[in-house]
């Protein structure tokens, strides 16, 4: 009898260490999350009772907050979206028999493996007006005639911002879909060919449909990664000038701990999740469905 | 070989594919390694050369001295082994907490087991920076803020879905009939589980290993929040030394880069195979 409990409980035993790390480190910070944005907090991080929203309605209210918005949402498109595309590409490449194929994977690994801050920093030399390597090396090459500035206006920058992060981007995706395409039966080529299918047509019908899966995996994980992606941002521009490089963590952040308005920041904390709950849920029932369609 | 004209034309055209496929392989291989290459030539550079008027692509004189100079401009020893420290102690944690977890999901069945692997899932939504409010009120309460083992549990906690979810997919793809015909022998399952399956399932477990020790040694904006003493600081923070507010001493903040990314690249390339399809057959089964 004892055994048949034993048995019964076994499982939990083996798991309880994972659910209590998660449960304090994870669940605690977002249930402190949702009730922060729900209550009045004091500068010190006091709950002083719920207030109606009020945290909600202020940051809404603020007009950089819709500016905060939209740039996250140009971030988030643009990054994902190219370094997709790009990557798509790349992994196309790279799933070619070429001699040094080996080194070539290796070599497209490294902005996978470097830590962010310093790849927002190489970039921000790089692009440097005054003594950056870019405009160095188009001099050298007799391209350009004088030194050009390449981040005249806030736009600009956050134009490089989202360059630097399609960069690190691509190798996620590239690995993603060469392992997609490296599953796949080699004989549906073949079958294809005597068919007399074109490159294109292969593409289409075969690759893409076939790949879909992993890149539907890749793609909800750079949604999610990228939207909050705080590093490089915070790095390069730390969202000045006046928020107009801002993207919602590097706002919170501020927020939180520039201006010590934590309730405020529990309130942008909760959108953000609401925003990309809906995004990254949207995107998956709706490839998934028309993955079944096919 | 019966049709020669047509077999010509086809040779053409694959060595045209041929010479274009290199063309952008090579390509991709400048433009990904170019910012590396920047880096490497500034960090061997002196400051009057960084910021001289005619620019250098290569230094003129390569100034080693930067490499040793780094150690005494900042407590460089001990950001690194902050760094080793925090990162090799969350992959202890996660995999000690993890393992277990992979293999009930893998061998057992018991009620709400789809409700723990989906709140993996959903955990995963959280970035740690959307928390970063929540995170220091929880390490308040525990007296965590500023302090190593703070950010090693919460790395250990951040990481854990992915854990669990890559060792659950190594431990199922591995049959179970050895471990069964062990119990009968008279072992108990975590005999059975530590003698026969792990050795079984290293390679997945390395490849987990090295992949949460990357993660958490490249980690920033957790510590960047929490830690405020100096010599607690991991690397990721603790190079910003360099970084000043009016003055950036690139030379330097690249040389203690070039550190701080060597052990990284290399433990990367020795799992990006396993990784990748441990990832992918993850995902699409799960």
């Amino acid at each position: 009898m004892n055994k048949k409990l034993y048995r019964k409980i076994e499982p939990y035993i083996w798991i309880s260490p994972s659910v209590i790390l998660m449960a304090v480190f994870i669940l605690t910070p977002i249930l402190s999350v949702f009730r922060m944005a729900a209550n009045k907090v004091s500068r010190t991080g006091k709950l002083q009772g719920f207030n109606n929203f009020a945290n909600f309605t202020s940051v809404v209210n603020n007009p950089a907050f819709s500016l905060v918005l939209k740039n996250t949402v140009i971030w988030t498109i643009a990054v994902v979206v190219i370094s997709t595309v790009l990557g798509f590409m790349l992994a196309l490449v790279l799933n070619n028999n070429f001699k040094g194929r080996k080194i070539v994977r290796a070599i497209v690994v490294f902005p996978w493996a470097t830590t962010l801050v310093i790849q927002a920093s190489v970039w921000n030399f790089i692009i440097n007006t005054d003594y950056g390597t870019l405009n160095t090396l188009l001099l050298k090459l007799g391209i350009i005639q004088e030194a050009v500035n390449w981040t005249p206006t806030p736009a600009a920058y956050f134009a490089w911002e989202i360059a630097c992060g399609i960069f690190v981007t691509i190798p996620f995706v590239t690995f993603c879909v060469l392992s997609g395409l490296q599953s796949i039966d080699t004989s549906y080529y073949e079958a294809a060919t005597v068919d007399g299918a074109n490159y294109w047509q292969k593409l289409r019908s075969l690759t893409l449909p076939l790949v879909r899966p992993s890149l539907t995996v890749a793609t909800v994980l750079n949604i999610i990664y990228v939207f909050n992606s705080f590093p490089i941002v915070w790095t390069m521009t730390k969202g000045d000038p006046a928020n107009r490089t801002d993207t919602l963590v590097t706002y919170l952040y501020k927020l939180a701990f520039y201006n010590g308005r934590q309730g405020e920041a529990a309130a942008v904390s909760v959108i953000g999740f609401i925003i990309l709950l809906i995004c990254a849920s949207t995107y998956m029932v709706y490839t998934l469905r028309k993955g079944d369609d096919t | 070989m019966n049709d020669v004209i047509t077999h010509k034309e086809f040779s053409l055209k694959k060595t045209v594919l041929r010479i274009l496929l290199y063309f952008v392989a090579i390509d991709v291989c400048i433009f990904t390694l170019y910012p590396y290459f920047a880096m490497f030539c500034t960090a061997l550079k002196s400051r009057v050369e960084i910021f001289s008027p005619n620019g250098t692509i290569f230094p003129i004189q390569s100034m080693w001295s930067n490499f040793i100079d780094i150690w005494s401009r900042a407590p460089m020893a001990q950001y690194l082994l902050n760094s080793v420290l925090i990162a090799g102690g969350s992959t202890l944690i996660a995999m000690l907490c993890g393992i277990p977890a992979a293999y009930a999901l893998a061998r057992m069945k018991f009620k709400g087991q789809t409700a723990f692997l989906g709140f993996i899932i959903v955990s995963q939504m959280f970035a740690p920076v959307v928390l970063l409010v929540g995170i220091y009120q929880v390490m308040q309460t525990l007296g965590l803020t500023d302090s190593i083992w703070g950010l090693i549990f919460i790395n250990a906690a951040f990481n854990q879905a992915f854990t669990v979810w890559l060792l659950r997919g190594t431990f199922m793809s591995i049959s179970p009939e050895m471990e069964q015909a062990a119990t009968i022998d008279g072992c108990t399952r975590v005999q059975a589980m530590l003698r026969i399956l792990i050795p079984v399932a290293a390679p997945g477990i390395v490849t987990t290993l090295i992949f949460i020790f990357i993660n958490a040694w490249n980690e920033y904006t957790v510590a960047l929040c929490l830690i405020q003493t100096d010599t607690l600081k991991p690397l990721t923070v603790g190079i910003n030394t360099f970084n000043g507010y009016n003055m950036i001493e690139w030379q330097y903040l690249f040389a203690a880069s070039i550190f701080a990314i060597i052990p990284v690249v290399l433990l990367f390339m020795s799992i990006e195979k396993n990784l990748v399809s441990g990832l992918a057959s993850g995902g699409v089964k799960g």
